[in-house]
């Protein structure tokens, strides 16, 4: 028995040895903390450990513009901090080359409750979704062999990821659980709203108004925390004839789902403009006049707004005050998810 | 105290004695396993062939069941859930490529000693399209996936011919989807002939005939289907027609 105590001991011993010859330390665990009231996130952590090092190593990937075929679009081009990260301004985002996506970049926040991702839900897990971007030759224009070889041959990338996952092994898995974790860690959650619901904060009457108002027209689909319930709804906004894009048909082949979009958060949706999957709506006014007046009723049309939805000028007032509450700054200005070493600026100060 | 010293080591030598036994007997029997269930080494080679005559990439132009000629350029699949008499002999997802030797033959160990059925799957598990990216022959970087309505390529059959319209004259047949109704895996029966299971270490050869992919339970030409990039209707009909294409080889 003492030889096998022993020859255990020289074992670990030399393990530890080589691992300080390695210089390997094992990664810090990162802390995922799920905010007050909120439900289990539907993220599998268990399968995919946060961890200090993972989380830098994803941001670092985000905002590496050479994961793009010309080294001039990273994920971070079309997904902004400051704008919650859509694409500011922007209705259709761009490519390499000068090309345009057909859609609008949607927000990037509280992703580990979502379970589909991009407007039509044709993406089933987090982890797969960046292998569409990277190599749609209208975005990254990338392979992802060219992505895996440019980070293998890499001088920084083989380190990052020894210290994020043991070993400098590089893959299409190990990235994009690298990616995931910085994308998880994008949590919006500390809005004005946030702090009136955790009793820290009281709303203006205005502001209250419009809350009153928002319950009643728009939680159904806008459902609180996230301000979605992760559906697929047409909202009557008839097919743009240059893009022919019919939403979660396209993912599923089922006309009954021909026109139907993910019903987008509206946490931060002061800054995420312009709106709809294409965007179309250049201000919420546009979005407004939409549903009252604008809508194209068609077989596919949610049943919630067959007879469009009747907005008086009052209301739209005290709505715009209250979505103004869900503008989180302590997430947009959050310096740990801007790239290294910069300080995230806004460029306007005064939305509200 | 001499006398308690001695049985005290013979004590210790009786204690040695009993823990050598037991670990030889421990460390036998593995062996003891392997003689009442003898292993056999099974080869699987796939062979890829146009009617008779095997099939070249690049080089030659084929043509179909209608005439339409076709220079094939790339053809491979995915086949999971390989068993024999309905035992699995990998939990393992391989891709078979034509233009890679080496990933067309491949090698179990198997207590099987009477081989009768081969069963496999055209297809990659649903569980494993969901569950985020996966490594090795499923490292979507192998080509064989779709990123935007996200999900892996079952089989690709990929080539040039005259009779197609789409541009540069292609003939892309990806086919794949997981969900209902548009589930394109299908799994293959084969019985293995009686001379094949009589060999100590017995070789199948499957051949795969390319001609049942336009011509089997449905139609398809490439004037009329030349392109197939999404689960559907026609991923189905090819799933359908390809399933019929592997015979074992006498």
């Amino acid at each position: 028995m003492k030889k096998v105590r022993i020859i255990s001991c020289m074992l670990l011993l030399l393990l530890a040895a080589l691992a300080w010859v390695e210089g390997y330390k094992p990664p810090t665990p990162l802390k995922f903390i799920v905010p007050r009231n909120w439900p289990k996130p539907k993220y599998d952590f268990a399968k995919n450990p946060l961890t200090q090092e993972g989380f830098l190593l994803g941001r670092k990937l985000f905002y590496d513009l050479r994961l793009s075929v010309d080294s001039t679009v990273s994920c971070g081009s079309c997904h902004q901090q400051f704008a919650a990260f859509s694409t500011y301004e922007h209705n259709l985002s761009h490519g390499v080359n000068s090309s345009l996506t057909t859609r609008n970049a949607p927000a990037l926040q509280n992703l580990a409750w979502q379970s589909n991702f991009m407007w039509d839900g044709g993406i089933p897990h987090l982890d797969l979704q960046p292998l569409m971007p990277l190599t749609a030759a209208n975005e990254m224009g990338e392979t992802l062999g060219g992505v895996i070889r440019k980070l293998q041959q890499d001088a920084s990338y083989p380190k990052l990821f020894t210290a994020a996952f043991g070993s400098p092994l590089i893959n299409t898995q190990r990235m994009t659980k690298a990616l995931s974790q910085y994308m998880l860690m994008l949590v919006s959650s500390n809005s004005k709203y946030d702090r009136v619901m955790r009793g820290e904060d009281s709303f203006a009457l205005p502001e209250q108004l419009g809350y009153n108002i928002f319950k009643q027209k728009c939680s159904t689909c806008h459902k609180e925390p996230f301000f979605t319930d992760g559906s697929y709804r047409n909202t009557g906004l008839p097919v743009d004839n240059t893009l022919n894009d019919y939403g979660r048909m396209n993912s599923t082949g089922d006309h009954k789902d021909s026109l139907k979009f993910k019903v987008p958060s509206l946490r931060n949706v002061a800054v995420t403009f312009p709106y709809g999957h294409d965007g179309r709506f250049f201000s919420l006014m546009n979005v407004f006049d939409h549903y009252r007046r604008d809508m194209v009723v068609a077989a596919t049309t949610d049943t919630l707004l067959l007879r469009r939805m009747p907005l008086s000028n009052y209301e739209i007032g005290q709505l715009t005050a209250f979505l103004n509450t869900l503008t989180d700054t302590i997430f947009l200005k959050n310096s740990m998810l801007a790239p290294e070493g910069k300080l995230e600026s806004v460029p306007f100060q005064h939305l509200h | 105290m001499v006398i308690d010293h001695a049985e005290k080591t013979m004590d210790t030598i009786n204690k040695n004695l009993f823990l050598f036994w037991l670990l030889m007997s421990l460390a036998l029997l593995p062996v003891a396993g392997f003689i009442m269930h003898p292993t056999r080494r099974v080869t699987i080679r796939f062979r890829h062939k146009i009617g008779a005559r095997e099939m070249q990439l690049f080089n030659e132009t084929y043509t179909n069941p209608f005439g339409e000629p076709i220079t094939i350029t790339r053809f491979k699949y995915y086949i999971s859930h390989l068993s024999i008499n309905e035992k699995e002999l990998s939990s393992k997802t391989f891709l078979i490529n034509e233009a890679d030797s080496s990933s067309k033959t491949l090698v179990f160990t198997t207590g099987i000693t009477s081989p009768q059925t081969l069963s496999f799957v055209i297809g990659v598990d649903s569980l494993l399209n969901v569950s985020g990216v996966q490594t090795g022959a499923l490292d979507p970087l192998n080509g064989l996936f779709w990123t935007w309505n996200s999900g892996y390529i079952f089989a690709r059959m990929e080539g040039k011919s005259d009779s197609s319209h789409a541009p540069a004259h292609s003939v892309n047949w990806d086919v794949g989807g997981f969900r209902s109704p548009y589930n394109a895996s299908r799994k293959i029966q084969l019985t293995i002939p009686t001379d094949i299971i009589k060999a100590a270490d017995p070789v199948i050869v499957i051949d795969a005939d390319l001609l049942k992919w336009f011509n089997a339970k449905h139609t398809i030409t490439i004037a009329q289907s030349p392109l197939c990039h999404q689960p559907g209707k026609l991923a189905m009909q090819l799933a359908d027609n390809y399933s019929t294409m592997f015979t074992v080889a006498q």
